[in-house]
């Protein structure tokens, strides 16, 4: 019985993936301007609050993206990996 | 009870714990073979996985250097924790096609995928033996990096009364005693309870970096009164090193040795799996409150720099340790935790080491009992050379971690790239290697660490990368035109 994951677990995890990558973007400070005087936020500068928020998303959606992957156990469950 | 007798002790029940774990380890080993002395027989349980997975990855260097990274570089250096979550991330791109290989073929080293992936490809021993040569680098300078902490936090932890040198060379003496006679078992074994003391400790670090100060904000304030720019919003040269340091950990850490080693070792892909979506959690546990706590160091040691900077966990516990022996003992818990952390990252590395060499390096067979042997000499032999060598550290913990990072990830397209790609051929991607190694180790050597805020280890990839697929797709065009 072959155990490859259904198309919507496939997609799903695609999207979390893609979402973690937008998130990882947001998470550097490269649109904000280095002059910008910081406002505190949580009691972290508001630049370093994103970042923390940014990382606790991506903690997130990576750990559904794990329970959605499907890891098989024998090679031929899998398509086109190695020899 | 004075701190140094109060430190003494913990050591020395912590030392009789790793010790008893060492021999009942060595009591339910089931054979000699490399597969149950490098791997327990492939039997590790979720519990066990997850923690031995944690431990390994948060090290000395994590506990140490990174606060000590904080410290010199203010709250830019939030990066690791995104950095250290770019693993678990960055696993998705290896794990659900390696791991099944592992286990249908009895993979046990690194380079048992390059001999899988690349069979008898003329330049596949060359590029095992290049891989190979680059992770034993890699796992000398970590094993080196976890010596030079072990000693300071041995200092530490007894006020004093172990000195540095005796630090190294008696817990190198430990964490080799367990290695040997209990293999992967002890070394899975010793870092669960070492995973948990580090949590317990890290949690207890927690508590006084957000108490003792009155808070986050006034922390932040402080900052920014004493140190402006460690405040402030990082420019584009920063935030090149951001990304830069995302991908340098990220990549370069899926190729560690130990780390492989664990994917081949856990009882069940579903174990893994929910390993792996727990262990995407932890740098909120671990690498979050240690950047908190070299932050926190800004305004309370002023003027500490370079190798020094690595120091300001255990001057920071130090001061909270005076005032009061309640705070006398979770303090003592810190420094133990922090001692788990590089002992449990030390014992990793020293496994994977003796596997490496042995398999990888010198071509020993995976199912002999006397590769075993040779594994644990070689060990041996590799712990007693680092340690000499730790009794005099030149360099900051940090600089460590990307020196071993910029010679490892040049390792990705072996893996990563030969996993999903068919193309990928093994003299290609040996002279690739061997580009982005030289350009990496060259711009190293001539004092150049970063161009524009890139790592050369990054920039070196880029090279690899290049060569390698250019030479996969030439191979593969001349092979066509032959047939």
């Amino acid at each position: 019985v072959s155990r490859a994951p259904g198309p919507w677990r496939r997609r799903t995890r695609a999207v979390l993936l893609a979402l973690v990558g937008v998130l990882y973007g947001l998470s550097i400070p490269w649109y904000r301007s280095a002059a910008a005087e910081p406002r505190l936020v949580l009691g972290l500068p508001d630049w370093v609050a994103v970042a923390v928020g940014c990382y606790a998303a991506i903690a997130c959606l990576n750990a559904l993206a794990w329970l959605l992957t499907d890891v098989p156990d024998a090679p031929d469950e899998i398509d086109g990996a190695g020899r | 009870v004075s701190a140094a007798t109060l430190g003494v002790t913990v050591l020395v029940l912590y030392l009789g714990v790793l010790f008893a774990i060492g021999a009942a380890a060595h009591r339910a080993r089931r054979d000699d073979t490399p597969a149950d002395h490098f791997l327990a027989s492939r039997g590790l349980g979720l519990p066990v996985l997850f923690l031995t997975l944690y431990a390994t990855a948060y090290s000395g260097n994590s506990l140490l250097g990174y606060p000590g990274e904080a410290y010199r570089r203010g709250f830019a250096f939030v990066m690791a924790t995104g950095f250290m979550m770019a693993i678990v991330v960055v696993f998705h791109a290896l794990v659900p096609r390696l791991r099944p290989l592992a286990v249908a073929h009895g993979f046990v080293t690194p380079g048992d995928w390059i001999r899988h992936r690349f069979g008898a490809e003329p330049g596949g021993t060359a590029l095992r033996l290049g891989v190979a040569l680059l992770m034993t680098v890699a796992l000398g300078n970590f094993l080196l990096a976890q010596l030079v902490a072990m000693g300071h936090v041995a200092h530490q932890v007894t006020d004093g009364v172990v000195p540095y040198w005796a630090g190294v060379v008696g817990l190198a003496a430990v964490v080799l005693f367990y290695e040997t006679v209990g293999g992967m078992r002890a070394v899975a074994w010793t870092d669960a309870a070492q995973g948990v003391l580090m949590l317990v400790g890290l949690l207890a670090l927690l508590g006084w970096v957000l108490g003792d100060q009155g808070g986050l904000a006034a922390t932040t304030r402080a900052v920014a009164a004493l140190r402006p720019a460690a405040v402030a919003v990082p420019g584009p040269r920063e935030c090149a090193n951001w990304v830069s340091s995302i991908a340098l950990l990220g990549l370069a850490s899926v190729v560690y040795p130990q780390a492989i080693q664990r994917i081949y070792a856990a009882r069940s892909a579903t174990v893994l799996r929910r390993a792996l979506a727990m262990m995407t959690f932890m740098p909120f546990a671990t690498t979050l409150v240690v950047t908190l706590a070299g932050i926190a160091a800004i305004p309370r040691l002023e003027h500490l720099g370079g190798v020094e900077a690595d120091t300001v966990v255990p001057r920071l516990l130090a001061d909270w340790a005076a005032t009061g022996p309640a705070f006398a003992v979770l303090a003592a818990l810190v420094l133990l935790g922090a001692l788990a952390a590089i002992m449990s990252t030390a014992d990793s590395v020293l496994l994977s080491f003796g596997s490496v060499v042995a398999e990888d390096v010198f071509d020993w067979p995976r199912e002999d009992p006397r590769t075993t042997q040779f594994g644990r000499r070689i060990a041996a032999g590799a712990m007693a050379a680092l340690a000499l060598l730790a009794l005099s550290p030149q360099l900051t913990l940090w600089r460590l971690i990307e020196l071993k990072m910029e010679l490892l990830i040049q390792c990705v397209p072996a893996f990563l790239g030969a996993i999903h790609w068919r193309m990928v051929r093994a003299r290609a991607a040996c002279a690739g290697l061997v580009a982005g190694s030289a350009l990496a180790a060259g711009a190293v050597l001539a004092g150049v660490p970063r161009l524009g805020g890139i790592h050369v280890g990054v920039l070196g990839l880029g090279v690899n990368l290049l060569v390698a697929v250019l030479g996969s797709l030439g191979e593969g065009a001349r092979a066509s035109s032959r047939e």
